[in-house]
């Protein structure tokens, strides 16, 4: 017994060690990116790190809230795991005001004669509204998990400060489960409602405001559809995970897992729904100020190849094997699918992005050091999601683990 | 659900109130030489069918087909269409696939409803005009009703064994 306590700890710290590699790879490439290489292609590395791995952890989130409104009874163990990615939060804050330091590397807009619309795009306006937009989001996601780990933990063990804290909040191990349910209630609409309209924002200031003169109204909704869609993947990644180790007691029936695959499926049809939605708009009317966007990224080299990259790995690949009803229940091959879906969408990232930050570019934009700050965000992830089950380790009994 | 159908074979109908004592006789007539020929459930039980560990279903294969097919119908029929009557419109190609994909899409649906409906048929070899030979009214009510088949010496048997676990009993020649 003492043996196996010691090594989870040696492991514990093994994989913490690790992730503190990670972090400090990413961010000594970052920073070597902005001394020596060039700073734009750091700050174009960053920003889609940042638009990527926040969308996760807001996706995630946007999971529990909707199953809570749903009255879902076959998510329990599975938006436990989603409310965890909710620890990123702060992270992604952070991470967003420190991306006001690259400003003059992130919007190309800065400066350019944007015949009126400088009234919306301008740096004050834009990082005073987007940090209060992600404040209120944060905000909202937070106090909505304040009830949902009440709603399981209001009887925990008051151990460290942080969770006496939490169990004195929570009424003492007293209190009625229905006051946090009513809680939940109230702010997973909100939480709902204020994932809309942010992620659209951000989509419209952060994204698409790289291109002044484009503009499609879809773009905030197929940005937030994105957000859930890969949410989703980092709940089957994180949930393969834990399920498959056998190191932790969280298990779930591979019913959940096909039932969380059929949604991850459905998702990936919405994302690409709301990408056609756009392009047969654009098509049909067919003004040159629109059609530019499109042109450059699916017709002309060298973003042709990524766009069809993009569009394979994330919709037709997915789409094709996700027909297959047994595959959806093997972890395994999901976690798979979800990490190659995720790379996708990194990549989707950076063919929205990269004409605007990279005019005249002859190759496409990507290099070890992308990769390199990318693993450093993965680091960040993993830190917040693990201390989150490290702060909880009560939600890792939440699976139920069956006698096979 | 219909497994072998000899004629000289008799049929005894165990009805049961209750969904899991329905459920464990089925387990235990299949330790025994008894054929299970025929469950009837008021509701689609999930605990019947597991214990039943009836083969899956091939209908979804005839969707799929019916849906590729629709697909690449919904395609040719938009440019054949197109190439009848050679108009260009707004100075778009005569075959422009952007559009036509939505053509495809909609036969894609429609073709996918065509295969599951005929994958019914046939699989479920419908319509059954026979249905109900081995019926009973109340397991379209609260009953769950197994049909047992069995030589007609070991019908006693069988229905003694119906009777022990708590089922009404109803033979059918």
């Amino acid at each position: 017994m003492e043996l196996t306590a010691e090594n989870t700890l040696m492991i514990r710290k093994k994989k913490s060690k690790i992730i503190l590699f990670l972090i400090i790879i990413g961010f000594g490439t970052f920073l070597a990116g902005l001394v020596v290489g060039s700073p734009e292609r750091a700050w174009q590395s960053y920003l889609i790190n940042f638009l990527l791995w926040s969308a996760i952890a807001q996706g995630a989130l946007l999971f529990s809230a909707v199953m809570h409104t749903a009255k879902a009874r076959w998510s329990g163990p599975l938006a436990s795991i989603a409310e965890s990615f909710s620890a990123f939060f702060p992270i992604s804050f952070i991470l967003f005001l420190l991306l006001y330091l690259g400003k003059d590397h992130v919007f190309p807009w800065i400066g350019e004669d944007l015949h009126g619309k400088e009234v919306w795009l301008n740096i004050p306006f834009l990082f005073s509204r987007d940090s209060a937009g992600l404040f209120i989001l944060y905000g909202v996601g937070f106090a909505y998990l304040y009830y949902a780990l009440g709603a399981k933990l209001h009887m925990i063990k008051p151990e460290g400060k942080f969770r006496t804290l939490l169990y004195k909040l929570w009424g003492n191990g007293k209190s009625d489960p229905e006051r946090f349910k009513k809680g939940m209630s109230f702010f997973a609409v909100l939480y709902i409602m204020a994932f809309a309209v942010i992620l659209s924002l951000i989509g419209f200031d952060l994204i698409m405001s790289m291109d002044p003169h484009w503009y499609s109204t879809l773009f905030g909704a197929y940005n937030f559809v994105k957000a859930f869609y890969i949410g989703l993947g980092a709940i089957i990644i994180t949930a393969a995970f834990l399920h498959l180790n056998p190191n932790t007691r969280w298990q779930i029936e591979s019913k959940q897992f096909h039932d969380i695959g059929k949604l991850f499926f459905a998702f990936c049809l919405v994302w690409a729904d709301f990408f056609y939605c756009q392009l047969v708009v654009i098509w049909y009317a067919n003004i040159s100020e629109e059609t530019t966007y499109v042109i450059q990224r699916t017709m002309l080299s060298p973003w042709r190849s990524l766009a069809w990259t993009v569009f394979v790995i994330c919709f037709i690949a997915p789409f094709l094997i996700l027909l297959k009803r047994s595959v959806k229940m093997q972890p395994r091959f999901m976690m798979v699918l979800c990490i190659l879906v995720i790379f996708g969408i990194w990549l989707e990232h950076l063919l929205l992005l990269g004409p605007a930050l990279n005019h005249h570019a002859t190759t496409i934009p990507m290099g070890i050091s992308d990769i390199l700050i990318t693993l450093g965000f993965l680091g960040l992830m993993v830190f917040a999601v693990s201390s989150y089950l490290k702060l909880f380790p009560e939600i890792e009994t939440s699976g139920e683990r069956k006698a096979a | 659900m219909t497994t072998e159908n000899t004629i000289s074979q008799k049929y005894v109908m165990g009805l049961f109130s209750d969904e899991d004592k329905a459920v464990s006789t089925i387990h235990e007539l299949k330790q025994t030489d008894w054929k299970i020929h025929k469950v009837h459930t008021p509701i689609p039980s999930h605990k019947v069918f597991d214990a039943l560990k009836l083969k899956s279903s091939r209908v979804g294969y005839f969707t799929l087909a019916g849906g590729i097919l629709g697909f690449f119908l919904g395609l040719a029929l938009a440019i054949f269409t197109a190439l009848r009557w050679e108009l260009i419109v707004q100075g778009k190609p005569i075959i422009s696939l952007i559009p036509f994909f939505i053509v495809g899409f909609e036969f894609t649906i429609l073709f996918s409803v065509f295969g599951n409906v005929i994958g019914l048929l046939t699989q479920a070899k419908l319509p059954e005009f026979k249905w109900a030979d081995l019926y009973d009214p109340r397991c379209s009510g609260s009953h769950f009703g197994i049909v047992a088949s069995c030589e007609p010496e070991n019908a006693g048997a069988l229905s003694a064994f119906f009777k022990e676990k708590g089922a009404e009993i109803r033979t059918f020649d």
